[in-house]
Formats: C-alpha cells, sequence, structure tokens
C-alpha cells in the first residue's frame, strides 16, 4: 500500500492518517488549531488554561478508562454516571459526616464502585443479559440507591444539627487533598489520577493477559471461549474495573464540589462514551487502546475548553460538538481489506 | 444446578433493589402517614400535595416546608406524590387524589398545558386547588402562590450596583436560558444594573449545575484579570464560581446567588463564600395558610406573590432582611 511510497510530505501524512492513532492525533491537532484560531485574546496560550482543560477533562477521563475496557470487550457500561453519583454521595457522607479518615473512604467508595460493576458484570456475563439492558438498569438503580442515601439533598459541609439549624464541618483533608494543585500550581491532582488510571488500564490491555483475553473476547467471543479464555471471569473483571474506576471519579467530583451531589454525573457516561469512540476504539469491541482513549480525551476536552473561553453560546456548542464527533468518527472509519 | 442459583441470587437482588425502590416512593408518598381515605368521623383535613420533581433541592425544600407547616397544625394530614419529572405521572397523581377525595389538593406542576385539564377536573369536583410556584392555563384553580424571578433578578442587580459603587466588571453565571427561571433572572438584572456603569464581561450558560458553573468561571478567569464579582443564577452556581477563583488565588472578587436554601445559599453566606444571596422562596408554608383559610371557607386573593428576603454577612444570624 501507500505506505512504501517514498517519504516524502503527503506521504508521511498519508502514513500518519492510515493508522487510528495517528487519525486520533489529527483530530486533537485540527481542535488544537480551532484553539489557536479562536484564542480568545490569548487566553489559549495561558498555562492555566490549559491546567483547568485537563482539569475539567479529568473526570470523563476516569470513566472513559473503564469503559474502554468494557468496550474492547465488546460490552458497554451506561452505568458509569450513577455508579460516580453515589460513590460520590456515599464519599461525602463519609469523609464529610461521619468525619472518616481518607484511608477509609477511598477503600470504601472503590469498594461500592465495584460492587455495582460486579452486579452488572455477573448479570452481563453469567446470566447473558445484553449489556446495554443490564447497565442500563443498573444506571436507574444507582441513580436511586444515590438520592435515597442522601434524602435528595446535596451532602455538604452544612450539616443539620438536632435543634434543626445548620452546623458547618471542614471540608475534609481528602477532598482538599484531591482539589489542590502540584508543580507550583499547574497541575491539577486530578490530571494526575486521571493519569495513573490511565496507565494502570494501559498496563493490563498492553502486557497482562487479561487484557490479551479482552480483545480475544471482543474479536469473537465464540473462539475465545472455545480456545480455553475464562470468558465469564475476563468480563466481569472489566466491569468491576469499569465500577472502580466510576468510584475513582465519584471520589473527585466529590472533591472538587466539596460535596456529595446525587444529580452528580447526568449524561457523563455519553461524553465519556464519546471519548473513547473518537479515539478510535471500536464499538464492535475487539480494536482499540489506552493511547487512543487519552486522544479522544483530550479532543473533546479542549474543544469544550476551546468553546467556553470564547463564550459560545449553548446552542451553537451543542451543534460545533455535534458535527466534530461526526467528522471525527468519519475519519476514523477505515475500509476493511 | 449452579446457573440455577446464580439465577435466583440474581433475582432476589432485583427483587431487594425493587422492594428498596418502592420502598423509597412510598416513604415520600405517606410521610405523614395513612393514606388519603380516612375516616371521615374524625374530621382533621387531607390535602393532597403534587410535587412535579424531587431530584432539585428546592423542591425538596418545598415538601419540607409544607411538612413542617402542617404539622404545627392539628388534624391536617398532607400526603405527598413526587412525580419524578414526568408530566403523565403527576396528571395520573391529580387524578388519584380526586378519586381518593382529598379535601384540597396543591400542585405544583411541572408545565401548565398538560395538567390545566386535571386541575380543572378537580375544581369540577369540589376539591379547591393550591397552585405552586409555576402557574397553570386559564383560571380553574382557587389560588396561586409564586415568586417572581425577574423581581429577585432586579433585586440582585440593585444590590450589585449598591455594593460595587455603581461600576465594575461582572461575570454573570446563567441558569438554564431555555427556561424560564433562567432568562427572568438574566432580564431582571439587566433591569437592575441598566443605570450604572456595571459591564457584564462574561456570560456563559452553566444549565444551573455547579461543576459547569467552575468550567465556566475558570474561562472567565483565564480571560480577564479584572473581575469583581460573579453574580450566579443559582447558589450552586456562585459556589462553583467561588472554588475556580479560590484554586486560581484570585482575591477581592464578590460572589452573589439566588435560592437561599438553608442548606446551600444561607449556609455559604454564613461561611463567608457567598457575599450575598436572594431567596427563591418555595411557599410551602404560605400554601398551608392559604389552604387552611380555604378550608374554614376563608376567602384568599386569586394569586399570591412572594416576596424575597436578602441575606447577607451583616444579617444572616437574623434571618436575612425582606425585600419589598
Amino acid at each position: 500500500m501507500s505506505e512504501i511510497s517514498a517519504p516524502t510530505k503527503p506521504g508521511r501524512w498519508r502514513q500518519l492518517a492510515a493508522s487510528p492513532g495517528g487519525r486520533a492525533f489529527l483530530a486533537l491537532l485540527l481542535v488544537f488549531l480551532v484553539g489557536v484560531l479562536g484564542n480568545a485574546d490569548g487566553a489559549f496560550f495561558k498555562i492555566g488554561t490549559h491546567r483547568d482543560a485537563l482539569r475539567q477533562a479529568s473526570v470523563y477521563g476516569i470513566l472513559a478508562c473503564g469503559l474502554t475496557l468494557v468496550i474492547i470487550s465488546g460490552g458497554i457500561d451506561l452505568s458509569v454516571g450513577s455508579v460516580l453519583a453515589l460513590v460520590a454521595v456515599g464519599g461525602a457522607k463519609m469523609a464529610i459526616h461521619w468525619g472518616w479518615s481518607g484511608w477509609l473512604v477511598v477503600p470504601a467508595g472503590l469498594g461500592i464502585g465495584a460492587i455495582c460493576g460486579g452486579l452488572a458484570g455477573w448479570i452481563t456475563a453469567r446470566l447473558r443479559v445484553q449489556p446495554f439492558i443490564a447497565t442500563l438498569a443498573l444506571m436507574v438503580l444507582a441513580r436511586g440507591a444515590a438520592k435515597y442515601a442522601s434524602g435528595g439533598m446535596k451532602i455538604s459541609t452544612a450539616v443539620k444539627n438536632e435543634a434543626g439549624g445548620y452546623g458547618y464541618v471542614d471540608v475534609p483533608a481528602l477532598f482538599r487533598a484531591v482539589d489542590a494543585r502540584i508543580l507550583g500550581g499547574n497541575l491539577s491532582m486530578v490530571t494526575v489520577i486521571f493519569l495513573t488510571c490511565l496507565a494502570l488500564a494501559w498496563l493490563v490491555l498492553a502486557k497482562h493477559r487479561w487484557g490479551r483475553q479482552l480483545y480475544a473476547i471482543g474479536g469473537n467471543e465464540e473462539a475465545s471461549r472455545l480456545s480455553g479464555v475464562p470468558v465469564v471471569w475476563a468480563k466481569v473483571g472489566a466491569y468491576v474495573a469499569s465500577g472502580i474506576f466510576a468510584g475513582v471519579a465519584g471520589l473527585c467530583q466529590a472533591a472538587q464540589e466539596q460535596q456529595g451531589d446525587p444529580e452528580a454525573g447526568v449524561g457523563y457516561e455519553l461524553t465519556a462514551i464519546a471519548m473513547v469512540v473518537i479515539g478510535g476504539t471500536s464499538l464492535m469491541g475487539g480494536r482499540g487502546g489506552m493511547g487512543l482513549t487519552l486522544l479522544g480525551v483530550l479532543t473533546i476536552g479542549y474543544l469544550d475548553k476551546i468553546l467556553s473561553i470564547n463564550a459560545v453560546p449553548e446552542a451553537g456548542r451543542l451543534m460545533l460538538t455535534g458535527v466534530i464527533i461526526v467528522v471525527a468518527v468519519l475519519t476514523q472509519r477505515r475500509k476493511r481489506s | 444446578m449452579k446457573p440455577n442459583t446464580a439465577s435466583l441470587l440474581t433475582l432476589a437482588l432485583l427483587g431487594c433493589g425493587t422492594i428498596f425502590w418502592n420502598g423509597c416512593s412510598d416513604s415520600t408518598s405517606s410521610s405523614t402517614g395513612g393514606s388519603a381515605k380516612s375516616d371521615p368521623k374524625e374530621r382533621g383535613f387531607t390535602i393532597g400535595m403534587s410535587q412535579c420533581n424531587l431530584g432539585e433541592p428546592w423542591r425538596v425544600q418545598m415538601n419540607e416546608d409544607v411538612r413542617n407547616a402542617a404539622a404545627k397544625r392539628p388534624n391536617l394530614k398532607v400526603v405527598f406524590k413526587d412525580a419524578q419529572n414526568d408530566t403523565l405521572k403527576q396528571r395520573s397523581h391529580v387524578e388519584e387524589f380526586i378519586s381518593s377525595k382529598v379535601d384540597l389538593l396543591l400542585i405544583s406542576p411541572k408545565e401548565a398545558q398538560p395538567l390545566t385539564e386535571p386541575v380543572t377536573k378537580a375544581m369540577e369536583a369540589g376539591i379547591p386547588v393550591i397552585v405552586l410556584d409555576r402557574a397553570l392555563l386559564g383560571d380553574k384553580f382557587t389560588c396561586f402562590i409564586g415568586a417572581n424571578n425577574k423581581k429577585i433578578g432586579k433585586a440582585a442587580g440593585e444590590w450589585v450596583v449598591k455594593s460595587l459603587g455603581g461600576h465594575g466588571n461582572v461575570v454573570e453565571l446563567m441558569g438554564l436560558q431555555t427556561s424560564t427561571p433562567g432568562q427572568d433572572r438574566h432580564s431582571g438584572f439587566l433591569e437592575g444594573i441598566a443605570e450604572s456603569e456595571i459591564k457584564i464581561i462574561f456570560s456563559a450558560d452553566m444549565k444551573w449545575l455547579e461543576p459547569d458553573a467552575r468550567k465556566e468561571m475558570e474561562s472567565a478567569l483565564s480571560r480577564f484579570d479584572k473581575i469583581d464579582l460573579v453574580y450566579g443564577h443559582n447558589d450552586p452556581g456562585a459556589h462553583g464560581a467561588y472554588l475556580a477563583a479560590k484554586a486560581a488565588g484570585r482575591t477581592g472578587i464578590k460572589f452573589v446567588g439566588i435560592d437561599a436554601l438553608p442548606q446551600e445559599g444561607v449556609a455559604y453566606v454564613n461561611q463567608g463564600i457567598l457575599d450575598a444571596t436572594l431567596q427563591y422562596p418555595t411557599g410551602g408554608a404560605e400554601a398551608i395558610d392559604a389552604a387552611l383559610k380555604i378550608l374554614k371557607g376563608e376567602s384568599v386573593p386569586k394569586e399570591i406573590v412572594l416576596g424575597t428576603r436578602l441575606f447577607e454577612k451583616s444579617n444572616v444570624a437574623r434571618g436575612g432582611e425582606e425585600l419589598k
């Protein structure tokens, strides 16, 4: 094919456009170009803008890490936004109302996420309910549980006392630590958490046997089963991982809002799925990777930030985002040989 | 054998889930006890309260206000139903209240058009109706109680003019601009600052959501070095902006919000996070007052427009100050 042609400039571009990673990179470059052109009086060139864009994208990015594992195995997880809210409410309750230390809140929060993911994975893999339906049910169930646990109110530092008034407690140290900045205030801690999640998921997918099993299952589940892949366990594991990542995202969300909001994360699953797909991971399963997801997260995250610093009205934002997603996905489509 | 135990367990789990689920909605619908069909001999009054959506803290507060006001009166029972933001569900709730013959119907409708007819049927069945917050079409109800977002937006604008001395740079974080409250809080604010030299240098639709408000505020901060005040269309919006400014190490910015729920806006003013918040009253307590008058056969005005209260550092301990 054209890869063999002499490395002239157009040849190199074609080479770049031939791999999914290259195409996702081109989409990101396009968004950056939009940012340079619409730089909002130079705001786009300030380091703070980039720190904020990355901070804003991090919670979605953490969800996208788990979703990548599930999607590569040929599944889908619609429950992540609701699980995020449930863990945000639970985490806020433990950290603010009950005064638990971070060393307890984090494992407990991730445990809630793991249980939710395990439930979804088990219903999907063991009982063979379609993942769309199983995780849709869990999405509703977890949202209800979040509302129930919070009594419909945000769990904030204003705590109701017996007299019916409100007393105030400090923002827990865990929340302060997660919402902090490092490197002279130029990098948000949540971004570090996102990158850590990304690295862990990359290790699993690229280096571990379990990761290879997920690719195999996504490619052809029946063939994998026949060749001895523990399909059920590998799939349940992917949903558990997705639930745990949603738990991480929930704690990050609560820390940044300094409260647990039962309405948090509505619609986040769709943004996170869009990030995974724009990167080039196939919704049919079997193809994709964490590097691609990183590119997808950056593409949508930066697009959002650029529209925001330019104060583009909401209607325009939605239409532009829709157009860019379509363009990015179209460039991802490749002819099957 | 194995798959059987597995599926049984799942069924059991799902069953638990359903019971748990129903448990939640039951607890909201009968929290003041019993069904609507009470014994007419021990004559108390039963009020049916149809809430359109308990997903918003403000509406949870409205129910709370109704509940607290009703608890102070003997022989008054309120049955709550939550339509979970579903118009047709609310419609059937109204029909259920009619068939269970409540003495009075309190409704905070989700939308006007589809709920006007069911409410008319209640009136025809001889049940007086108090409409809260959002209006219905026509005049087939006993009494409407609501606040005026435009007035409150204007009051916010006037407070901003006063506290900035008539000039300054303002960031406006707007509620959903396809919703009437969002539009009114914006146009009212413009009216309030019309005569001054206050400039809105950045405005964005944060859709009532705190994370979005924080994101938009970060953009405003990276674009403008001098911001004097942030006007959020709700308190969570102003709070999100405060967190963004604090994280950026920017000081000297004032924050104003609207709604003044006890655990949100008022708490934020108490904690020194917001400089001011204006109450958007729920009307829950006023509704019970009006309901009792109606049930005793006294007359009430067709429309009761609620005032607002200003909460700021100097008066928050006293419970705010009423604005006329």
